[in-house]
């Protein structure tokens, strides 16, 4: 399978009141095409601001680094300065849909209207082919009266149709990305699954490639080839779905694998990771899970001399630091 | 399309009862105010040196209907103004109301409409510009300008502009029209002449106005920016001019369409003021002189009725356009589609 996405060495620093704060730190991730990526992490991790970036979405303060690389179909995106290029990543190859389906339609526009908007865009097709196009999209996302919907405001629909109106969206230029930001997070949980069941359809009908962004490691055990652990902006763990919940290595990892209810034994306590995130402006130096690690090794304190991933099975990643303390 | 007929009459009838209600408040007043038409009118005569007696009062109480329940005046105040379009007569100068304020009426109508569009016209564009802008001083500039315009009263800013124009041009600006035009009949040279003097007015009553709009825009389109359909849009490669007006600024003109009527009085209220300082012969100034120095009810009652039918009709009307624009509050106040 080809690679669709490649990022290497991302860093990505805003400028605030308080100073530049670092949001994510010295990241690579690749997805290839037909592949689920998950990427978990709780909020402030840098998992939104990472999927921003492939589309260039972060607010006038950001900054990246000189030598960071996002590669699609060969080109750093990174560079993209021009409407053109730009457009290519934002709807064209790429797609994106969100946490709330209300807040990303625009209040006082018909659905229809927006979808055939971004196909004019997109696409070197008439106003009726991309109606065409919108409606028989509709229909595929499982929207019953696609003709009606079509016409309707985005607050007219029920959550769960919002959520698959706006995946027709997305999907209805065909991109061979997406970027799903915590997409089913606002759902009940019936609709969640089959929101979830409906891109994972998808996404093999068109072989496309998902970065799935989520805080729930359940989630991502039912969607994900792979998944990425992310913490304060670092990943501390990536490789195979399966091998990571089987085989967590990093202590964050295990954190979170604690934390979810089991179903097999209801009355046990959850066990929650202990302490917070700490603010981006009070990140720690050295190893960034130190301050909430259970066995902090004198290692974690010093610099960052020792950062960076090591492979402990094939293709299982993890944090240098994360895998002397764990 | 029915619902919407629906939505429209509902709204005017809700407008009608609304005047109503202004209609007996105005009137009120004017009852409150102490002493009658009649004793003012005589006392009037007094100071010009007929003598009169309280038998000349209660003759012309009763000639005037005064000695009529407050309802039954109040009743036929109302039914004369929208029956006959008929405000009596003023208490002191003895002439038909509609006579002296048939011209007035629509000329201050025309400064306050015109003021209002052109500060529309500034405040909207200018409003988005700032609030988007790449450049932090350009939008501080026009912060400044916008506050400077909050701040200074309009009286003052016509002062200095008369001071300006005498020192500069030996002209004070002041009245509507030059002297071999004030008493003219209409015509294209008296219009071209009103238009010389007028846009002094309309840029004092304007000035203040804008600065108010600006702000609001300029917070209203931050507020739209920052939202997550905008994000969206961008993300679909919607970008440039088509972004800007067809997602954050078209969601975020629904308040300030909202406020036409608000802003509509305040500049109604500020006229009066203007008007005084440049002399002008319009309904704001004569509402001065009803109410502060001939106490002239039935003219002061006829002018404040005028203006709030005139706010209550722009409330109706944006309200109207509100719901052909916003799908939520048409959705909101007519039920399902």
């Amino acid at each position: 399978m080809s690679t669709l996405l490649d990022i290497k060495n991302l860093n990505v620093q805003f400028d605030t009141d308080e100073g530049r704060i670092v949001a994510v730190e010295n990241i690579s991730l690749s997805v290839k095409a037909g592949e689920v990526l998950g990427v978990v992490g709780e909020s402030g991790s840098g998992k939104s601001v990472t999927a921003k970036s492939i589309m260039q979405l972060n607010p006038g303060n950001t900054h990246y680094n000189e030598d960071a690389e996002i590669i699609i179909d060969g080109e750093n995106t990174l560079k993209f300065t021009s409407k053109e290029d730009l457009k290519k990543i934002r709807g064209g190859k790429v797609s994106m849909i969100f946490q709330e389906p209300m807040a990303s339609f625009a209040p006082a526009i018909k659905i229809g209207a927006q979808m055939v908007e971004q196909l004019l865009l997109h696409k070197p097709i008439d106003k009726k082919e991309a109606k065409s196009i919108s409606v028989d999209m509709l229909k595929r996302v499982g929207i019953a009266d696609a003709e009606k919907r079509f016409n309707q405001y985005a607050f007219e629909l029920s959550g769960g149709m919002r959520q698959r109106a706006m995946i027709a969206m997305a999907l209805s230029t065909m991109p061979k990305l997406l970027l799903a930001d915590e997409p089913t997070t606002a759902l009940d949980v019936t609709i969640q699954a089959q929101v979830i069941n409906l891109i994972k359809d998808i996404i093999k009908e068109y072989q496309m490639g998902v970065m799935f962004i989520t805080h729930d490691l359940g989630v991502i055990a039912q969607t994900a080839d792979n998944v990425a652990v992310m913490y304060l902006g670092v990943i501390v763990e990536k490789g195979p779905v399966r091998e990571i919940i089987k085989n967590p290595k990093h202590p964050y990892t295990r954190g979170l694998l604690k934390a979810l209810p089991d179903i097999n034994n209801l009355d046990a306590p959850l066990q929650p990771i202990p302490g917070s995130i700490p603010s981006p402006l009070e990140r720690p130096t050295g190893c960034v899970f130190r301050t909430r690690c259970p066995h902090p090794t004198q290692e974690g304190k010093e610099g960052r001399i020792n950062m960076g991933l090591i492979e402990v099975s094939p293709g299982h990643w993890v944090d240098r630091c994360g895998v002397n303390c764990g | 399309m029915i619902n919407f007929i629906q939505f429209t009459v509902t709204r005017a009838f809700l407008s009608i009862v609304t005047l109503l209600i202004v209609c007996f408040i105005v009137f009120s007043l004017m009852e409150l105010v102490p002493g009658t038409c009649a004793e003012r009118y005589l006392a009037f005569k007094n100071t010009q040196g007929s003598q009169i007696s309280f038998e000349d009062i209660a003759a012309e109480e009763k000639r005037l209907g005064l000695d009529k329940p407050f309802l039954y005046r109040y009743t036929k105040w109302v039914s004369d103004i929208v029956i006959k379009q008929d405000f009596g007569d003023s208490c002191i100068l003895r002439i038909s109301i509609n006579e002296l304020l048939s011209g007035r009426f629509v000329l201050s109508l025309t400064i306050a409409i015109t003021a209002l569009l052109f500060s529309y016209a500034i405040a909207i564009p200018v409003g988005i510009i700032s609030a988007t802008t790449k450049y932090a001083s350009l939008d501080n500039a026009l912060k400044f300008i916008s506050y400077l315009g909050i701040a200074l009263p309009n009286f003052l800013v016509a002062l200095c502009i008369m001071l300006f124009m005498t020192v500069y041009y030996g002209d004070t600006m002041t009245g509507l029209f030059s002297q071999e035009y004030e008493n003219a009949p209409w015509s294209s040279a008296k219009v071209q002449d009103f238009l010389s003097r007028a846009w002094l007015p309309i840029f004092v009553l304007g000035w203040n106005a804008t600065a108010f709009a600006l702000q609001t825009v300029r917070a209203l389109m931050l507020d739209e920016n920052d939202k997550l359909y905008v994000m969206a849009a961008r993300a679909r490669g919607v970008s440039g001019m088509s972004l800007l007006w067809r997602y954050p600024a078209k969601h975020s003109l629904g308040p300030v369409i909202n406020s036409i009527g608000f802003d509509l009085n305040r500049i109604f209220s500020a006229l009066p003021v203007v008007a005084l300082i440049l002399i002008l012969t319009e309904a704001g100034a004569l509402l001065i002189e009803a109410l502060a120095r001939s106490n002239d009810q039935q003219l002061a009652g006829a002018i404040i009725f005028l203006l709030t039918a005139t706010i209550v009709f722009v409330n109706f009307v944006t309200d109207i356009i509100l719901a052909i624009m916003d799908p939520r509050i048409r959705k909101g106040v007519m039920g399902g589609s």
